[in-house]
């Protein structure tokens, strides 16, 4: 087995293209581990892992803990609504008292960008970044890259369209990084007030403010959630006028090639940024994604831990 | 059968100059080359046939305040003006939605003139909650304003402007600094110190044009500022124009009649909003005007009832009708000091084009739209001359120089 550069997975800024691939490759094999009868493998056998989460989640944190379990690891969740951090304890703090019980690798979501980055400058544990801010989602991008190549082969060349509110979008940013380091071309589009204000610091990305043209000649189109909170902050008048102007329809798939991918990371706004039918119709990877998430965080936990438990 | 009327020895406005006196030949809108001897026939005594006119800042009130106004007391107005249609921004009503935008539409449409509509920024107008501009763009209005409100927070007046940027349409502002007008209601200077009244100092306007003219930088938006009342705000536009801004002005027909000396008479007439300012102001607006930075001359028509003018100047309402007057008000003022073809362009080309409606002229063969105007003649301003049952003007029981004697838009003739 290769080793991959990276020592925690942060998120997929300045990451190479050679441990991109190490980790999609890698997930190929633990995704054909998840078809047999028999799911688990003893990898993480005798290494802890703490899925440290102080926002909430369902989906990435159920994914996490599955492919943690997967993996035969013991694991440990921490959630602040059940934590010290909701007596006033500092993150370092709570950091340190974690560490104090030996663990090896830690799961992090966190509302504030850093967060992740903080920890592993500050302790000898494994980071994997589930989340923080609107940052990074690294393992949300592995798995919408890993089944865009599933589904069409090699991301060199392939197109793809993030449709939504990318200024406030994790997922955007880390699809962004992965997805021009690994050779494909991305377009974003959105309401100019859910579109960073400095696009030039994306590098090779282009910008359209159409839905229609966005997705006229992709391969892919991820869709990002809209969150409620962007009409009661000014940015969008409605939800409705979103969905008229940026919704991926019918209409807009009639621009389309016959084949594109319509992904979603979850939970989806159905009727606003896709509708029902597009997200349960042929087109939807939606599900896969999901089985894809497991096997791709079972990937990055196996190459980071890097034959700690064979220690 | 044909619509023929033949307009006899008058003046049109062709190619940038009036025409020796003809006899101007018209079929359904058209200026044609006929011979009827049965036409109807109306003798222009060597009037002038201008263009017509487009209303900048038009504004009748309806359907919150039918008591005062109309739309019909509107309609007639602009035709006894001789404007061919105008930019109609609805305060009582802001335009927020497509059911509005559709109302609106549907009722201008009747005039049979061309009426285009500004679109709402904000709901309600109330600076919170964003208009939805991509529908409303979608649905045809012209550009984007927020009446003569205040435009929310910085916050909110750039996410508007960022949001609308996707329109590409042109952003209209009166601009004004709502807190440091605060309870102000004339031009801050020597006459406010003198009566006592509270002033709204310059400074209400120039900051609210920097803070416009910088997101507009910014973001690579068009905007345009509606009645601007002194020089430091035009000296602040040619500025940004030189940056590369697309930026465009109107002044307001009454600034550049009267100046703050005027409000000595404590005619409440003279209460407008935004103020009349100094008479170096009042020049700075004609050199605006001059020299191209002012690209057009805004009516800002607003109907107040009798009894909201006909009190003491601090509890009247502000406002002045003009679309009637405004010709005979200007006309030779305008001639003088900036010569014919400028005239033309602030009150007809420039309002049109801006407003992204069609600029009358005349030609042969093409649609005739103008307004027959005397300038020798004269026109006493009583409460007649005004459509409707208001009159409230600072130009009521003045004699102006100049007389409308009718006009002829698609194709309907009204003698005044």
């Amino acid at each position: 087995m290769s080793a991959l550069e990276m020592k925690h997975l942060i998120g997929l800024r300045n990451v190479s293209a050679a441990d991109i691939r190490l980790l999609l490759d890698t997930s190929r094999q633990f995704r054909d581990i998840l078809e047999r009868p028999v799911k688990k493998v003893p990898s993480l056998r005798g290494l802890t892992v703490v899925n440290l989460f102080f926002e909430n989640s369902t989906r990435t944190r159920t994914s996490f803990e599955l492919a943690e379990k997967r993996l035969s690891a013991d694991t440990v969740n921490f959630t602040t609504s059940n934590s010290s951090v909701q007596k006033g304890e500092s993150l370092l703090d709570t950091l340190r008292n974690i560490e104090a019980m030996k663990i090896d690798l830690v799961v992090v979501r966190h509302r504030g960008t850093g967060v992740p980055q903080f920890l592993a400058d500050h302790s000898n544990a494994i980071v994997l970044n589930a989340g923080d801010g609107a940052n990074e989602h690294p393992t949300q991008a592995l798995l919408d890259m890993f089944t865009i190549e599933q589904k069409l082969g090699s991301l060199r060349g392939k197109r793809v369209a993030i449709v939504g509110d990318i200024r406030h979008s994790r997922v955007a940013r880390s699809n962004i990084w992965g997805l021009t380091t690994m050779g494909a071309e991305v377009t974003l589009c959105g309401p100019s007030t859910l579109i960073p204000h400095s696009p030039d610091f994306f590098g090779d990305v282009h910008f359209e403010s159409d839905v229609r043209r966005a997705v006229q000649n992709a391969d892919a189109v991820i869709t990002l959630r809209l969150q409620k909170e962007r009409m009661d902050d000014s940015l969008l008048p409605s939800m409705r006028e979103y969905r008229n102007f940026f919704g991926i329809t019918h209409e807009v798939l009639e621009q389309a090639k016959p084949s594109i991918l319509i992904m979603h990371p979850g939970p989806i706004n159905r009727g606003v940024e896709l509708d029902s039918e597009i997200a349960d119709g042929a087109n939807s990877v939606i599900l896969e994604q999901v089985t894809n998430g497991v096997a791709v965080r079972m990937a990055a936990l196996y190459l980071l831990s890097g034959g700690r438990a064979s220690e | 059968m044909n619509n023929h009327l033949v307009v006899q020895n008058v003046r049109p406005w062709v190619d940038g100059k009036f025409k020796k006196p003809i006899d101007l030949k018209l079929e359904n809108g058209i200026w044609s080359d006929f011979s009827d001897s049965e036409a109807e026939t109306f003798d222009a005594e060597g009037a002038y046939a201008i263009p017509a006119l487009f209303a900048f800042g038009i504004d009748f009130q309806e359907p919150v305040r039918d008591d005062i106004y109309t739309f019909e007391d509107g309609f007639k107005a602009l035709r006894r003006g001789g404007f061919i249609g105008g930019l109609y921004e609805s305060t009582a009503n802001p335009i927020d939605d497509l059911q509005k935008l559709s109302a609106v539409t549907q009722i201008v449409g009747k005039s049979k003139l061309d009426i285009r509509l500004l679109g709402a920024i904000s709901k309600d107008f109330q600076g919170e909650h964003l208009a939805e501009m991509l529908e409303l763009s979608q649905g045809g209005v012209a550009g984007f304003g927020d009446g003569n409100r205040k435009v929310g927070a910085t916050r909110f007046l750039r996410l508007a402007m960022e949001y609308g940027s996707m329109t590409g349409k042109r952003f209209f502002f009166l601009p004004m600094d709502y807190s440091l007008k605060y309870k102000g209601l004339v031009h801050e200077g020597p006459v406010s110190d003198t009566l006592g009244m509270k002033g709204i100092p310059k400074l209400a306007e120039t900051i609210a044009v920097h803070k416009i003219l910088e997101l507009a930088l910014w973001l690579k938006i068009p905007v345009h500022f509606k009645q601007i009342t002194c020089g430091e705000s035009l000296e602040l536009i040619a500025r940004a124009k030189e940056r590369g801004l697309d930026v465009t002005c109107d002044v307001g027909v009454y600034h550049l009649l009267f100046d703050e000396s005027h409000l000595f008479g404590l005619d409440s007439h003279l209460n407008l909003h935004p103020p009349v300012r100094s008479a170096l102001d009042r020049e700075a607006l004609w050199n605006g005007i001059s020299s191209g930075l002012v690209q057009a001359i805004s009516c800002n028509h607003f109907p107040v009832l009798p009894q909201d003018k006909e009190v003491n100047f601090e509890d009247a309402l502000p406002g002045a009708l003009s679309l009637e007057i405004l010709l005979p008000a200007l006309w030779n003022l305008l001639k003088t000091r900036v010569g014919a073809i400028r005239a033309i362009e602030l009150l007809s080309n420039n309002p049109a084009l801006l407003a992204g409606a069609r600029p009358a002229a005349l030609k042969l063969n093409a649609p005739a739209d103008f307004v027959l105007f005397q300038p020798k003649g004269e026109t006493l301003v009583t409460s007649s001359v005004f459509s409707g049952q208001v009159h409230n003007s600072p130009l009521l029981g003045k004699s102006l120089q100049g007389r409308i004697l009718g006009s002829y838009l698609k194709g309907l003739w009204s003698a005044v």
